[in-house]
């Protein structure tokens, strides 16, 4: 058995983490002991929204279409990590690894091309929303009974 | 030295995994599913500590990149997109029967791994005391990109392909809203009442309906969420 | 050195914990969240199987770093198919019956 083991060299690390949660738990229970505990009148409570009245949950359902981006983020990452595996070794420099590295990454910003470019046709922007509402409109008073329209 | 070294990793191993079961198990069984969310993140970044112990630096930094940095944001953007999600109502199966039968397969799974893992000779199928301390990530990466480059071709193919699966999902999802809009039971399905006969030059709606019928598409999810 | 059969035990342990979460729940995302615990533990089980076998060490390790990455897309892909059935369905509740009118939709 070896002596150097892996992680005798992130003991700093342990201790680090070790201080980061002791601090965070010392503020914690210090904020906690330090505000007042007596109820104060609903008006304090509140939420604040800049003299608003808050309306509704807090938590909203935003677009799906922001979705793509985390999506794209973490392709980029994993590419990112292959590419630090090949980035530690001498064989880097080998010609046909240089091939395959360029192919890699080829492949990967093919896709993430193909994903910018069609990108404007996976969400339905407002100007859009507005000219297929007018089409329609257009097209309902022009015939207003058209078949399949009746209830 | 060594008997030190020896309790240090006896002690930093109950320690890790006692945290990453506790972790696994608040993320399975916390009412708020954005914290249960964030519990999953904190586990798979403390997973890294076991393969740090297993000596295996570059996993370890690939599970926090990967796991911590993007798969545990996505599943809280996933959350964040998805506010039916929030209801602590649909927690679990109602049927006591089915939950019944759930609990008892994978708490059997569990039981019937535990007692192979514990009693198994794993000692005379695997010589002790053979533990390549000495490796490095550049052998990893002279096995993974030298000998074995076409698996990093395939790894490239297989994330083209989700992303091309994700934007064929999403244009479906877009030509689902436009039905909404255009289609046979769309907005403009309704029958025109009759004592209100429109005008056949009658210029299109102002700009504030389209816009409200925009925006009402996230507020309807919204009230189902509360 | 911390015998082979306590990073087993952990390792079986979360498999369980992530089954139990993938057979129980109702919630998309936490059946997806049990999936990815599952895909942990499979994780730390293969990084003590290579660390432990002095033929398996490189192939381990470098399973574990392709398993990560298809868990990357597979996370992707089922995120946009939650969207989908939220869509379509209005709910992310796997235990829903559907209605007859929505089979007749699809």
């Amino acid at each position: 058995m070896q002596t150097d083991r892996l992680f005798l060299q992130f003991i700093p690390v342990l201790v680090w983490a070790i201080l980061v949660i002791v601090l965070i738990v010392i503020m914690l229970l210090a904020s906690w002991v330090l505000r007042p505990h007596i109820l104060q009148n609903s008006e304090k409570t509140s939420t604040y929204e800049c003299g608003e009245e808050p309306i509704g949950p807090a938590r909203m359902s935003f677009p799906y279409s922001y979705i793509i981006y985390t999506i794209l983020f973490v392709i980029i990452d994993v590419m990112g990590a292959f590419l630090w595996l090949l980035s530690v070794s001498p064989i880097r420099l080998n010609p046909i690894i240089a091939w395959q590295t360029f192919i890699f990454v080829i492949i990967i910003m093919g896709g993430i091309g193909y994903a910018m470019k069609y990108l404007p046709q996976t969400s339905l922007d407002g100007q859009e929303t507005l000219e297929a509402y007018r089409a329609a409109k257009a097209r309902h008073l022009e015939k207003p009974h058209a078949p399949g329209r009746e209830h | 030295m060594q008997g030190f070294e020896s309790a240090f990793e006896s002690v930093e191993f109950l320690l890790i995994a006692g945290i990453v079961i506790v972790l696994a198990y608040l993320a399975l069984e916390h009412k708020e599913i954005v914290y249960a969310a964030f519990f999953f993140g904190i586990m798979a970044s403390f997973v890294a500590g076991f393969f740090l112990l297993l000596e295996a630096p570059f996993v370890a930094g690939m599970q926090i990149a990967v796991y911590t940095g993007g798969i545990s944001a996505l599943i809280i953007f996933g959350v964040l997109l998805l506010p039916r999600a929030q209801d602590s109502t649909l927690e679990a199966i109602e049927s006591p029967r089915a939950k019944k039968i759930g609990i008892l397969v994978s708490g059997s799974i569990m039981f019937i791994s535990a007692i192979l893992a514990l009693r198994f000779p794993w000692s005379e199928t695997i010589p002790e005391g053979t533990i390549d301390a000495s490796l490095d990530v550049a052998l990893l990466a002279e096995w993974l990109w030298g000998d074995h480059g076409v698996y990093v071709q395939i790894v490239a193919l297989i994330m083209v392909t989700a992303l091309v699966g994700v934007i064929a999902l999403m244009k479906m999802d877009k030509a689902e809203l436009m039905k909404d809009i255009t289609g046979e039971f769309g907005i403009e399905a309704r029958p025109v009442p009759e004592e209100i006969e429109p005008e056949p030059e009658e210029s299109p709606e102002p700009e504030e309906a389209p816009e409200s019928e925009k925006t009402s598409e996230p507020e309807a999810s919204e009230e189902v969420a509360d | 050195m911390v015998p082979l059969s306590w990073y087993l035990a952990v390792a079986f342990i979360l498999i369980g914990l992530g089954a139990y979460g993938m057979m129980v729940k109702r919630n998309l995302i936490r059946i997806l969240i049990g999936a990815e615990i599952m895909g942990n533990g499979v994780s730390i089980a293969l990084a003590a199987f290579a660390v432990y076998s002095p033929t398996f060490t490189l192939t381990g390790q470098a399973l574990i770093i392709l398993m990560i990455s298809v868990a990357a897309a597979h996370t992707a892909l089922a995120l946009v198919l939650m969207l989908a059935y939220n869509r379509r369905y209005g709910s992310v509740d796997l235990g829903k019956p559907i209605s007859q009118e929505e089979k007749l939709d699809v």
